[in-house]
């Protein structure tokens, strides 16, 4: 930041005070993330950096952990690599069907929230988004009992009903804030042309909405796939995910395949943050040159 | 000049009547759209929400488990010993019960209001096997003379009734007597007050924490030009978009003592080796991690807000006189108050029901609420307690949604 | 004379200034206010006219030149110090504040005692007619109501200076005529020098002593507006400021302070030779609609050229007419509606005629 010319020395000083405090929180808030990284190729069972890591010793990195990971190393336990490997794979099955779920149901939800005709707005909007405020654990609690009952505890099908109820709450979110810029006479002028509510749907809403409805899954996707909780209480060995495998690794003794696993996890956040971002930008693009 | 209005008509319909229509199935449509999630959310979640509840008053386990004793339990008066009849029932039930397996639960049940008690009726399955005719109150007290004191058989009593308040006073550290009075808990076992004003208390901690530090860089982040700005919001995502237990994984890795941070210090000759800090697995622990993982939830809506506090507003104040600092303190911190409202209650809501990271980096001191209904849950089978715990939980956490409500509105809500 | 009329009170000297590095949004900017004028910044949209007022008040830098205030350059004085009132676009009225918190600000940061402001405030009020509204918030105004709050508070620490930047164009027409007059009062009353910015020309020629067109960063022409009326310097001045007939032409000969110019279907007429170049170069020539006589006695106009009528549209005291001539067909006539005036028919041929001084050869657009 360029200051202008006519600050004076105090104002400097504050200047500099406030960039340096800035500085602090957003190492403060990159700190975890960056440590990790170079740890999960440290050579040693250390979680610290080692002397020679420091002297950066190319002796002092490897890829064991990564090996062990993918099942090639010479991990043991918990940590033999088909473990992470049908861990990864239990993940992906549920979030995507969860995301599929969540993304359908609450986009067609959200549009028709947009509605100025939707009567009861505001209480049904309040129950649609409080998954996402209710503490996990009540729900992981709720899900239990009434999942056993009914016979969906302990399967697939309940893990990925309890995911994508929680993931509804983001797509409606989305989806609505892009519905918020969303020009109705739109919908009139596509009615007027001739085009049925069907067609108008797909045809000029869902384009314009799209956006909106790619990012909640994303959100929705991601929700699922780092929920512990639910998959804590619904599900056994069968519907064993990547945030469990964690967890467990986490509670008994941590072993390092851990941080390798972890740093797979935040290369597949930063790519799907950067989806996120760019669409994010071409929405309001979009929205912007709508209005213009 | 009052003229009277002629309803129009058209096609033989008031046009009044004909627009309610149109507006009624306008109302469908839109309804119909919402109906499917709305269903969805009911069943997946609402309900089984609402039937956990219940468990906090349910207390269906006597009944059916021992349905003859329960029902001449309900008859006793509860003042002096009972009657035979209600011995026989016990016998007979006891009986029945240890041939289908299910005294153990019953004993369990029993245990949670009276001590001992598992013990005392297992045992029964022993001693009342072979027992036939009466009379019964006096074979049960030489199998154990436990049976002849009223205490027993009001804590019986008191565990056979359908809807018991008794969880709800347990959540908040009273009992209730054999007489039906609410009295304290013993002193050792007063934990669960303690541990809401702790849970509370964590949450402001929390807030109060996210504010100091997001405050800085939310207003550093609205004052950029887009390019600038652009990249430090993807800064402050991508934590936010980590997962949690990467996330606590790292702060186990930094803070433990023989983790990085205090490595660093040694290596700096700040601390002595044997000096390491405790950073980890106590309140600090939580609270560092809790801080980190909830800040983007303070900074997003406090900057949502301020990047929309107009730059000509701020010029007005220095074109009238005010130095940079009075413009700060006198039109922006007030103009932003609304995202630090945002920002502070959604932080509160969502720590106020954190489990995983004070269940991973807390410790004992650093536990929440949340802990403690998952070990009632998981390990000591209280389902009754949790569901109390977990209602009690809940409500607070509903008030602090409305708030939200009323203060941001829900629909302002947004993800980035 | 006393220093403050011989000396300008705000000058720009060749103040230039540029966003990115690249583009120049303000050229080689000269522009003298005297002291207690009201100076009017016409232009169109994006000329600069903002940037301007902005550089003025010390929100942005110049990239080059300087800006003199009371004979002092201000580059180095912060904008709180440089007792500027500022009018701004959308008010920027604070929201958080009552219309009386907002007045009071200026006096307390400057430390004013509490019953100072009090009266300050409360005449400030009567002056824009808005007393009794001191408890409301912006948000409860119309949009009338909140400009003149905006204007209130813009002069009531009593700056020297006052910078007014489109005020009124959230405003209806009538209520916008209505502040017209009012500001116009206020600044005869006070006597505070305004630079006001507008791109509305009408606004520009009623409210002012003096207009500054803007085109792209570059001025046009400063001057009273009658003279920016009757004789605008250039071809975008005359096209701006009021409604105006064009002919591209190729200047002939040039004798004196007259020219002859050849219109491409071959018509000669002559002008007074402005802003031309050489022989042979195009220019444009510009003539007011009320200038022009249809029919005119024989010898009565040096200029007389023959033009049929397109359309005849009624407009009560005058009947404008648009007619086709020398290849040009939106050529505009406004006939007086008197009763000694023929009335003319569509389709029909006639002469029409100018004298020579209404018609300006200007720089080819
Ligand atoms: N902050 C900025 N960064 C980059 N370019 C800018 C900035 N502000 C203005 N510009 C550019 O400078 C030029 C002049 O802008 P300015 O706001 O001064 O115009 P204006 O004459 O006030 O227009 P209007 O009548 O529409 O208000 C425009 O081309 C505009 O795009
Ligand atoms: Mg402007």
């Amino acid at each position: 930041m360029s200051l202008p010319a006519y600050t004076g020395p105090v104002g400097r000083i504050w200047h500099a005070a406030f960039i340096a405090i800035c500085c602090l929180v957003f190492i403060f808030l990159m700190a975890p993330i960056l440590v990790i990284v170079p740890l999960s190729f440290n050579a040693e069972p250390y979680f610290t950096f080692t002397p020679a890591m420091l002297r950066l010793d190319p002796e002092a990195f490897s890829f064991r952990w990564y090996l062990d990971v993918l099942g090639i190393g010479e991990g043991t336990g918990a940590n033999r690599g088909y473990e992470w490997a049908f861990a990864a794979r239990n993940s992906l099955f549920i979030a995507f069907f969860a995301t599929l779920l969540a993304t359908a149901l609450g986009t067609l939800a959200a549009v028709g929230l947009s509605r100025t005709q939707m009567p009861f707005r505001k209480p049904i909007m309040a129950l649609l988004i409080s998954p996402l405020i209710v503490p996990i654990i009540i729900i992981a609690a709720g899900m239990f009992f009434f999942y056993s009952k009914v016979g969906l505890a302990y399967s697939h099908l309940g893990v990925i009903l309890a995911h994508a109820a929680i993931g509804t709450p983001y797509v409606v979110i989305t989806v609505t804030a892009t519905m918020v810029g969303f020009d109705e006479t739109l919908i009139r002028a596509s009615a007027s042309l001739g085009a049925k509510p069907l067609r108008t749907f797909f045809r000029v809403i869902m384009p314009l909405i799209t956006p909106g409805v790619i990012s909640g899954a994303l959100f929705a996707f991601i929700t699922s796939f780092d929920e512990v909780v639910l998959i804590y209480f619904l599900a056994d060995a069968e519907q064993k995910t990547i945030p469990i495998q964690m967890w467990s690794g986490l509670r008994q003794q941590i072993s390092p395949s851990i941080l390798a696993v972890a740093t797979l996890l935040i290369t597949f956040s930063v790519i799907l943050l950067v989806a996120v971002e760019l669409l994010r930008r071409r929405s309001e693009r979009l929205r912007t040159s709508a209005v213009t | 000049m009052a003229t009277v209005q002629q309803p129009i008509i058209i096609d033989g319909r008031p046009l009044k009547e004909q627009l309610a229509r149109a507006e009624r199935r306008k109302k469908y449509v839109a309804f119909a759209m919402v109906l499917p999630l709305l269903l969805f959310i009911l069943i997946t979640f609402a309900i089984p929400i609402g039937s956990m509840l219940f468990r906090s008053v349910d207390n269906p386990r006597m009944i059916t488990l021992a349905p003859q004793l329960t029902a001449e339990l309900s008859e006793w008066d509860g003042q002096d010993m009972p009657p035979e009849e209600v011995f026989e029932a016990a016998v007979k039930d006891f009986k029945l019960a240890a041939e289908a397996g299910t005294l153990g639960r019953i004993a369990t049940r029993v245990n949670y209001s009276m001590a001992g008690a598992r013990s005392l009726i297992v045992k029964s399955k022993r001693k009342f096997k072979n027992v036939t005719e009466g009379p019964y109150r006096e074979v049960m007290i030489k199998a154990d003379k436990r049976w002849g004191e009223l205490d027993t058989w009001k804590t019986l009593k008191k565990v056979s009734v359908p809807y018991t308040p008794v969880y709800f006073l347990n959540a908040i550290d009273r009992d209730l007597d054999g007489d039906g009075n609410i009295v304290k808990q013993p002193s050792e076992k007063r934990i669960y007050v303690k541990l809401f004003v702790r849970t509370l208390w964590i949450a402001l901690l929390v807030t109060v924490l996210t504010l100091i530090l997001g405050y800085p860089i939310a207003y550093l982040i609205s004052t950029q030009p887009p390019r600038i700005s652009n990249l430090l919001i993807i800064m402050v995502l991508l934590p936010f978009w980590t997962s949690l237990l990467v996330r606590t994984t790292s702060w186990i890795v930094l803070l433990q003592t023989q983790g990085v941070l205090n490595d660093l210090m040694v290596w700096m000759g700040v601390i002595s080796d044997d000096g390491r800090i405790q950073m980890i697995y106590n309140l600090q622990g939580t609270l560092i991690a809790m801080t980190q993982i909830l800040l983007p939830f303070m900074v997003l809506p406090m900057y949502s807000v301020m990047k929309t506090i107009p730059l000509s507003e701020l010029r007005a104040s220095q074109s009238l006189g005010a130095n940079p600092f009075i413009t700060f303190f006198r039109i922006f911190l007030p103009r932003s108050i609304p995202g630090i409202g945002a920002g502070g209650l959604l932080v509160f809501v969502v720590s106020v029901g954190y489990y995983i990271t004070p269940a991973l980096v807390g410790g004992a001191k650093g536990q929440m609420i949340s802990n403690q209904i998952a070990f009632h849950m998981k390990s000591s089978l209280n389902w009754g307690l949790a569901a109390a715990l977990g209602t009690i939980l809940l409500v607070g956490v509903l008030v602090l949604y409305w708030l939200y409500d009323k203060v941001v509105g829900i629909d302002k809500m947004k993800l980035g | 004379m006393d220093k403050s009329a011989r000396e300008a009170y705000v000058s720009f000297n060749n103040v230039q200034k540029s966003y990115d590095g690249v583009n120049l949004v303000v050229k080689d900017l000269k522009l003298d206010v005297q002291r207690g004028e009201f100076m009017t910044m016409l232009g169109p949209s994006g000329s600069g006219k903002t940037t301007c007022l902005m550089m003025l008040a010390g929100f942005e830098t110049a990239t080059s030149g300087d800006i003199i205030l009371d004979g002092d350059a201000i580059n180095d004085v912060p904008p709180w110090k440089r007792d500027i009132g500022i009018v701004f676009q959308n008010y920027a009225l604070f929201p958080h504040m009552t219309v009386q918190e907002n007045l009071a600000y200026p006096m307390q940061v400057r430390k004013v005692s509490k019953s100072d402001i009090e009266d300050r405030v409360k005449k400030a009020l009567g002056m824009v007619q808005l007393d009794g509204f001191a408890g409301r918030r912006p948000g409860q105004l119309s949009g009338g109501q909140q400009q003149r709050v905006a204007v209130a508070r813009a002069l009531v620490f009593e700056p020297k200076l006052v910078l007014m930047d489109e005020p009124l164009g959230a405003l209806d027409r009538q209520l916008r005529e209505q502040m017209q007059y009012e500001i116009k009062h206020i600044h005869e009353n006070l006597g505070v020098t305004v630079v006001y910015v507008t791109h509305d020309q009408a606004e520009a020629l009623t409210m002012s002593n003096r207009v500054c067109v803007f085109d792209d960063g570059v001025v046009q022409q400063v001057a009273a507006p009658n003279i920016l009326y009757e004789q605008p310097d250039n071809a975008f001045v005359a096209q701006f400021i009021g409604e105006n007939n064009t002919f591209l032409a190729t200047v002939k000969e040039k004798n004196g302070d007259q020219c002859v110019a050849q219109v491409d279907t071959g018509e000669t007429l002559t002008a007074l030779a402005i802003n031309i170049g050489q022989s042979e170069t195009k220019t444009t020539l510009s003539l007011r609609p009320e200038r022009v006589t249809i029919n005119p006695n024989a010898g009565e106009f040096k200029n007389v050229v023959s033009g049929k009528v397109k359309e005849l549209i009624y407009l009560g005291d005058h009947i404008r007419t648009r007619l086709e001539l020398c290849g040009q067909d939106n050529f505009i006539v406004k006939v007086q509606n008197a009763a000694r005036h023929s009335h003319l028919l569509e389709g029909e041929t006639v002469q029409v005629g100018w004298h020579i001084e209404d018609c300006r050869a200007l720089d080819a657009l």
